[in-house]
C-alpha cells in the first residue's frame, strides 16, 4: 500500500478488485477516529478539510458532500429524579446511516445492544412516550477516496443549531469486510496519517474509542450495525465532552 | 392507521370459509404461525403507560420479527356511525434481539399468544388482509410447541386494511363491502363488540362444501 497508488475513479470501483481483496462482501471494513478533543473554542478554528490537507492533492478524489448520518439521544421519560430507576438506562442512541436509508438503529451502549429496524421505529418510539429525543446531531462534511481507502471528514453539528460539537473522521478500507484481516492495513494507514497530521500542528487530538463489536454480538464481517455502534460511541463521547465543558470540568 | 373488524367462527366451518375466501380473493392463502409477545411499560417508565407487541413469524425458514404499537381508536359521532374500527397503528420490522432491547428499556412481559392459521392478502378497493387463526396460550414461557387453544373449537377472523387520514373513508367502505360477502358464515364487527357465531353458518358452510363455492350464497 502507499500513496503512490493513483486514485481511481469511483465508477471503476463498484466491485472490489478480487486480486487484492481477501473477502468480498457488500459491506466493508471501517474504522473511525472519533471526535477531536481539546478546548471547545479551538474546535471553531479547526476546519475538517485541514485533516486531509497534509496529503498531496492528487491523491484524493473528492466525490460529494457527506451529510447523511443522523444521530439522536433518547432520554427516558419522565425526567424527574424519582423516576430514575437504577436498573433502567437513562438514555440510548438512535442512528441512521446513508447506505441503509430505510433502516434505523438503536444502540444501548451500557448493555451492548444494537437493534436494526425499519425507519418507522422512530415513529413507534414517539408513540410510546417512554423515551424521547433530547439531542439530535448530524454529521456534515466531505467524502474522499484514496486508493482502497475512503475517508469521510466532517463536522458534528446539532440539528437545530449552528454551534460545532466536534469533528469526526471515518476511514473505510474498501476491499475487505473482515475486521481482523483488515486490521493491520487500517492501522498502517492511520499511523501514516497521524504522522502527516502531526507535522501540521493542528489543535486538539483525535480520540479513538474501541467499539467492542463482539460484546454486541456482531459478526466478524463488517455490517451497517457495526457502523451504527461506532457512530453511537462517537456521539456518546461528544455529548459527554460537551456536558463536561458546560459544567466547567474541562 | 388501520381499519379493523373481527369475528369468530367455529373450527368446523373454517374449511368452508377458506373456500369462500379463495373464491373472493383470487389469491393463494399464506400459512400463519405467529408468536405474539405483548409487553407493557414498567413502573415509572413513560409519561403514560404503554404497550407494544412483538410478533415473531415462525412460518419463515428463519423467524422474522416485527414490533407493533396499536394506538387509540378514532372517536366521535362520525366514528360511532361506522361499523369498522379506525385506529392508529405503527409497526416496524426489527432484528431478532428486539425482546432483549425492550426488556432493557424497562418493558415487562404481560402475556404471549401463538396464532396458528392462514391469511389472504388481496386488493379490493383497498389492500385487505383476512386472517383466520386459532389463538393459543403457552403453558410455559415461550414454549410455542406446547400451546393450547384459548377457546377450543372457535377461531378468530380478522379483516384489516392500512389507511391514512386522507383515505380512511374509502378504506372503511371497501372493508365493509367485503365483509358483506362473509355475512352468511360470520358476523364481523369492531373489536370488543362481541356478536357470537352466526346461526346461518352451518347451512352456508354445508353449501360451500358441497359445491366448492360455485353456488353464490
Amino acid at each position: 500500500m502507499g500513496f503512490a497508488l493513483a486514485a481511481q475513479p469511483r465508477k471503476h470501483r463498484e466491485q472490489p478488485n478480487p486480486d487484492r481483496s481477501l473477502a468480498v462482501r457488500g459491506e466493508h471494513q471501517r474504522c473511525q477516529r472519533g471526535p477531536v478533543e481539546g478546548h471547545s473554542h479551538l474546535l471553531q478554528t479547526l476546519h475538517p478539510r485541514s485533516l486531509v490537507s497534509p496529503f498531496p492533492s492528487f491523491c484524493f478524489l473528492k466525490f460529494y458532500g457527506w451529510s447523511s448520518i443522523r444521530g439522536s439521544l433518547y432520554k427516558k421519560l419522565p425526567l424527574t429524579e424519582q423516576s430514575q430507576a437504577a436498573e433502567l438506562p437513562r438514555d440510548f442512541l438512535g442512528i441512521s446511516v446513508p447506505e441503509q436509508p430505510n433502516k434505523y438503529y438503536f444502540v444501548i451502549r451500557g448493555q451492548r445492544i444494537v437493534l436494526e429496524a425499519d425507519s418507522s421505529i422512530q415513529t413507534l418510539m414517539e408513540k410510546l412516550q417512554s423515551y424521547k429525543t433530547r439531542v439530535a446531531l448530524h454529521f456534515d462534511g466531505f467524502q474522499y477516496q484514496l486508493g482502497d481507502f475512503q475517508l469521510r471528514v466532517g463536522k458534528v453539528v446539532p440539528t437545530h443549531a449552528e454551534n460545532l460539537r466536534g469533528i469526526v473522521m471515518e476511514v473505510e478500507y474498501l476491499p475487505i469486510s473482515s475486521i481482523e484481516k483488515a486490521r493491520q492495513v487500517m492501522e498502517q494507514f492511520l499511523d501514516i496519517w497521524k504522522e502527516a497530521v502531526s507535522k501540521r500542528s493542528l489543535p486538539g487530538h483525535f480520540l479513538h474509542i474501541e467499539p467492542h463489536f463482539a460484546e454486541y454480538g456482531l459478526t466478524e464481517n463488517y455490517t451497517s450495525q457495526h457502523t451504527a455502534v461506532q457512530y453511537a460511541t462517537v456521539m456518546a463521547q461528544l455529548i459527554a465532552t460537551v456536558q463536561a465543558v458546560q459544567s466547567g470540568r474541562i | 392507521m388501520e381499519c379493523v373488524v373481527q369475528g369468530i367462527i367455529e373450527t368446523q366451518h373454517v374449511e368452508a370459509l377458506e373456500i369462500l375466501l379463495q373464491g373472493l380473493c383470487g389469491v393463494h392463502k399464506e400459512r400463519l404461525r405467529i408468536h405474539e409477545i405483548c409487553l407493557k411499560s414498567g413502573p415509572n417508565l413513560g409519561v403514560v403507560p404503554s404497550e407494544v407487541r412483538l410478533l415473531c413469524d415462525l412460518e419463515q425458514p428463519e423467524p422474522t420479527w416485527t414490533v407493533r404499537h396499536i394506538g387509540g381508536a378514532m372517536r366521535g359521532a362520525g366514528a360511532d356511525q361506522i361499523s369498522v374500527l379506525v385506529r392508529t397503528m405503527v409497526e416496524s420490522k426489527v432484528s431478532k434481539n428486539v425482546l432483549r432491547l425492550f426488556y432493557a428499556l424497562g418493558y415487562k412481559l404481560d402475556h404471549e399468544l401463538l396464532r396458528v392459521g392462514f391469511a389472504f392478502h388481496f386488493q379490493r378497493g383497498a389492500q385487505i388482509t383476512v386472517t383466520v387463526s386459532s389463538v393459543n396460550k403457552m403453558l410455559k414461557l415461550h414454549a410455542t410447541d406446547e400451546a393450547v387453544p384459548v377457546t377450543p373449537g372457535i377461531q378468530l377472523v380478522e379483516v384489516t386494511a392500512p389507511a391514512s387520514a386522507e383515505n380512511y373513508t374509502e378504506v372503511v367502505a371497501a372493508v365493509s363491502s367485503f365483509c358483506e360477502y362473509l355475512a352468511p358464515l360470520l358476523h364481523l364487527s369492531k373489536p370488543g363488540i362481541s356478536t357470537g357465531v352466526v346461526p346461518t353458518a352451518a347451512a352456508a358452510a354445508a353449501s360451500l362444501m358441497s359445491d366448492g363455492g360455485g353456488t353464490p350464497l
